[in-house]
């Protein structure tokens, strides 16, 4: 059964990359919608919504994203659902996603300068119009970098999910490692096709930090 | 916020203190039929019993039980992609009717889910450097053996291995391999297949000490599941009978089915069999 | 069949789960300081060594930083051995980590230097300090100072990275609760106990940190 590490060993890995990407794209989308819940809440005057929040986002950064996965893997089925990887891990990162980006986020709103809040009271806009046509612009263009690097981050957690048993990018890696014995190419390849997602997103990310910074400076 | 946290923690098991009422589910074979397709979780990092294909499918000697078996219910096979520490969990939380995953009857595991007839069954010996001198298990002082956690050579093993052994356990039995392949540790427990297939990647590097134990695989469902474990070991009598079971163990093994295999003929005769 | 939690279990084996945590515990510590100690003589050759180096360096941490830290690990426990590099999986684990956390840490002590101005060497060499002296006054305790609480989150993100190593049997607190998984099939009621000592030891991290800079880097600065 040993096999060698030929080009439909390749194959299967770089497939597998496909799912890695699905899983990174479905929890950064579920991320952001959840992520600007969060951050709303985080900056609302409601001391209860906004205490729920920080609950919220210290469990998530406080405990392993494994662990997190596994909560979720083997909890959901105690409610009596039944959950595919895909569907567990999806959650899990989600959630994952919201507290991270919703920390990011609210960062970057109260970075908003306060003037700009209180010329729209001047104005007399409502805390929805404030928020949709004064500070969420801008507070989106400061967000940009961080998200981007954010997004970077949530790829790389994604790997994970091979610990429980699904088949994206590092499981497609073990898998092709225990046929064929090949631990230096096969997660020599693993790590090259990780390198190509990953790292032309941090240059994006850098490069627009920098962006910032300088119209920051001005 | 450190006290919120905790909190939180323990709200979140409050809630599924409360709210934890039905899970698993006995599984019967009408239920199986009227849905017109049954749901086999199976290993696919255990070769030859279970792999993944160059086409990238699930295959393997389990794979081709589990096609016989739904085939004989009349019914769609969905096969499922299991891993070792996850295959009891699988089953007890209701993701699979049913598991041909080389699971090996044990006293242990047969507290939490059913058993069949055994449908394959493997010998665990250990393993190792050919330099090394061990003839028995007296002889792994100081030794560092790999095994893959909870198996039944982590069981045998931890049994007879003398106090100053280390004994490293991996996730499962493929990176316990691949420790001995690379060089990590100098010795493991392992089953007759997994020693056919390290023989002939790396004939003369290692050689068999001694034997551990012997394993009888059966199919694993839901506990109280009495009409399914009927069926199944009327199945597994039958494939026996007429050297189905044989031949799919002669294209995967290269050897007819073990005698103590296709003599034993119900799980409890197997968990005897252990406790002599 | 009802499903009912029950921590019974996990608790008997609270033994296992104290020097589980132990096992963590010495593995984030020991990469922290490891980490940090590395990333100083690594940020010095990015930022003054001969290009070379600073290409060296770049590379490696880019590509440490653009790869997942499981893949990290089973390159170097399954994959170095090829090249007659081997490791116990304890030592293993640490070594990945160190090489994973330095990385962040050369990226992160080098935008502090970044943002240190340029008068402020300049002004170092007008009073006839040596490099060194500038590097480790002027240079890098500023930057630290200013880079701390994102040094400080990268560690806690280095301790919850911990919890992967268990793949190559390393036994820290997660192989302790895959063992006791494996044995007694209560997933959720031990996964939920574990996670609850990783957050208490998170947040004790976090508290530690913020000691620290309270003592550390008070303003006015004692000296």
């Amino acid at each position: 059964m040993i096999r060698e590490f030929g080009p439909d060993e390749v194959v299967f890995i770089l497939m597998a990359a496909r799912w890695t990407l699905v899983l990174s794209a479905i929890a950064f989308a579920g991320g952001s919608v959840g992520g600007l819940l969060v951050a709303m809440a985080r900056i609302s005057p409601s001391r209860w919504l906004a205490g729920a929040a920080m609950v919220f986002i210290r469990f998530f950064q406080g405990t392993p994203p494994l662990m997190q996965l596994f909560l979720v893997f083997f909890g959901i089925t105690i409610f009596g659902v039944d959950v595919a990887p895909l569907t567990a891990a999806a959650i899990a990162l989600t959630l994952h996603a919201s507290a991270f980006l919703g920390e990011i986020w609210r960062g970057c709103i109260q970075a908003v300068p306060s003037g700009q809040t209180e010329a729209s009271w001047a104005l007399g806009l409502r805390y929805g119009m404030r928020m949709r046509h004064i500070v969420l612009p801008q507070a989106a263009r400061i967000a940009v970098a961080p998200t981007v690097g954010f997004a970077v981050q949530l790829i790389k957690v994604t790997s994970l999910a091979s610990i429980i048993g699904f088949v994206e990018l590092t499981r497609a890696g073990q898998i092709i490692n225990n046929a064929t014995y090949e631990p230096f190419m096969v997660f020599g390849l693993v790590a090259l096709v990780y390198f190509a997602i990953c790292w032309p997103l941090s240059l994006v990310a850098r490069r627009m930090e920098r962006r910032f910074a300088r119209i920051a400076a001005r | 916020m450190k006290h919120n946290s905790i909190r939180m923690t323990l709200v979140a098991a409050g809630i599924c203190l409360g709210l934890g009422g039905t899970a698993a589910a006995q599984t019967t074979p009408e239920e199986i039929q009227e849905r017109g397709t049954v749901n086999i979780g199976m290993l696919v990092d255990f070769p030859p019993f279970g792999i993944i294909n160059q086409q990238g499918q699930p295959d393997g000697y389990d794979a081709d039980v589990a096609k016989l078996l739904a085939e004989d219910m009349g019914v769609e096979v969905n096969l499922v992609a299991v891993t070792g520490p996850n295959r009891i969990p699988y089953l007890l939380s209701n993701r699979v009717d049913l598991e041909v995953a080389s699971l090996g009857i044990t006293p242990e595991r047969a507290e939490r889910v059913d058993y069949s007839a055994p449908y394959a069954g493997i010998s665990i010996s250990l393993y190792g450097d050919g330099g090394l001198e061990i003839s028995d298990p007296a002889d792994l002082s100081g030794q560092t053996i790999g095994v893959a956690r909870a198996s039944t050579q982590d069981n045998a093993l931890t049994a007879v291995a003398p106090d100053d052994a280390t004994i490293q356990r991996f996730d499962d039995d493929a990176s316990a391999v691949q420790a001995l392949v690379s060089g990590q540790v100098p010795l493991i427990g392992a089953s007759n297949t997994v020693i056919a297939e390290l023989e002939g990647m790396a004939p003369d590097r290692f050689d068999t000490k001694f034997d551990l134990a012997r394993q009888m695989q059966g199919i694993a469902v839901h506990p109280q599941s009495d009409e399914l474990t009927a069926y199944l070991d009327d199945f597994l009598a039958r494939m026996k009978e007429n050297g189905e079971l044989n031949a799919i163990h002669e294209k995967w093994l290269d050897a007819p089915l073990p005698d103590f295999v296709r003599t034993t003929s119900s799980a409890q005769e197997a968990l005897d069999y252990y406790a002599e | 069949m009802n499903y009912n939690l029950d921590f019974a279990p996990v608790f008997a084996r609270w033994p296992d789960l104290l020097s589980g945590a132990w096992v963590t515990l010495q593995l984030s510590f020991g990469a922290m300081a490891l980490g940090l100690i590395v990333a100083v003589l690594g940020v010095w050759g990015r930022t003054a060594g001969p290009t070379p180096v600073q290409w060296l360096i770049a590379a490696y941490v880019e590509i440490i930083r653009n790869t997942p830290f499981i893949v990290q690990i089973f390159f170097i426990f399954f994959g170095l051995p090829a090249l007659g590099i081997r490791f116990s999986p304890n030592v293993a684990a640490l070594v990945a980590l160190v090489i994973n956390v330095t990385a962040y840490a050369i990226e992160i002590l080098r935008a502090g230097i970044e943002a240190i101005p340029k008068g402020q060497t300049e002004a170092g060499t007008a009073l006839a300090m040596s490099r060194l002296q500038i590097f480790r006054h002027v240079v890098f305790m500023p930057a630290l100072r200013t880079v701390y609480p994102a040094l400080t989150s990268q560690f806690i993100f280095l301790f919850l990275s911990t919890s992967v190593v268990s793949v190559i049997s390393a036994n820290d607190l997660t192989a302790t609760g895959n063992d006791i998984n494996a044995q007694t099939f209560a997933s959720f009621e031990i996964y939920l106990v574990i996670t609850a000592i990783y957050l208490v030891m998170s947040l004790g991290f976090s508290a530690l940190f913020a000691t620290i800079h309270r003592v550390a880097f008070s303003y006015p600065l004692s000296r």
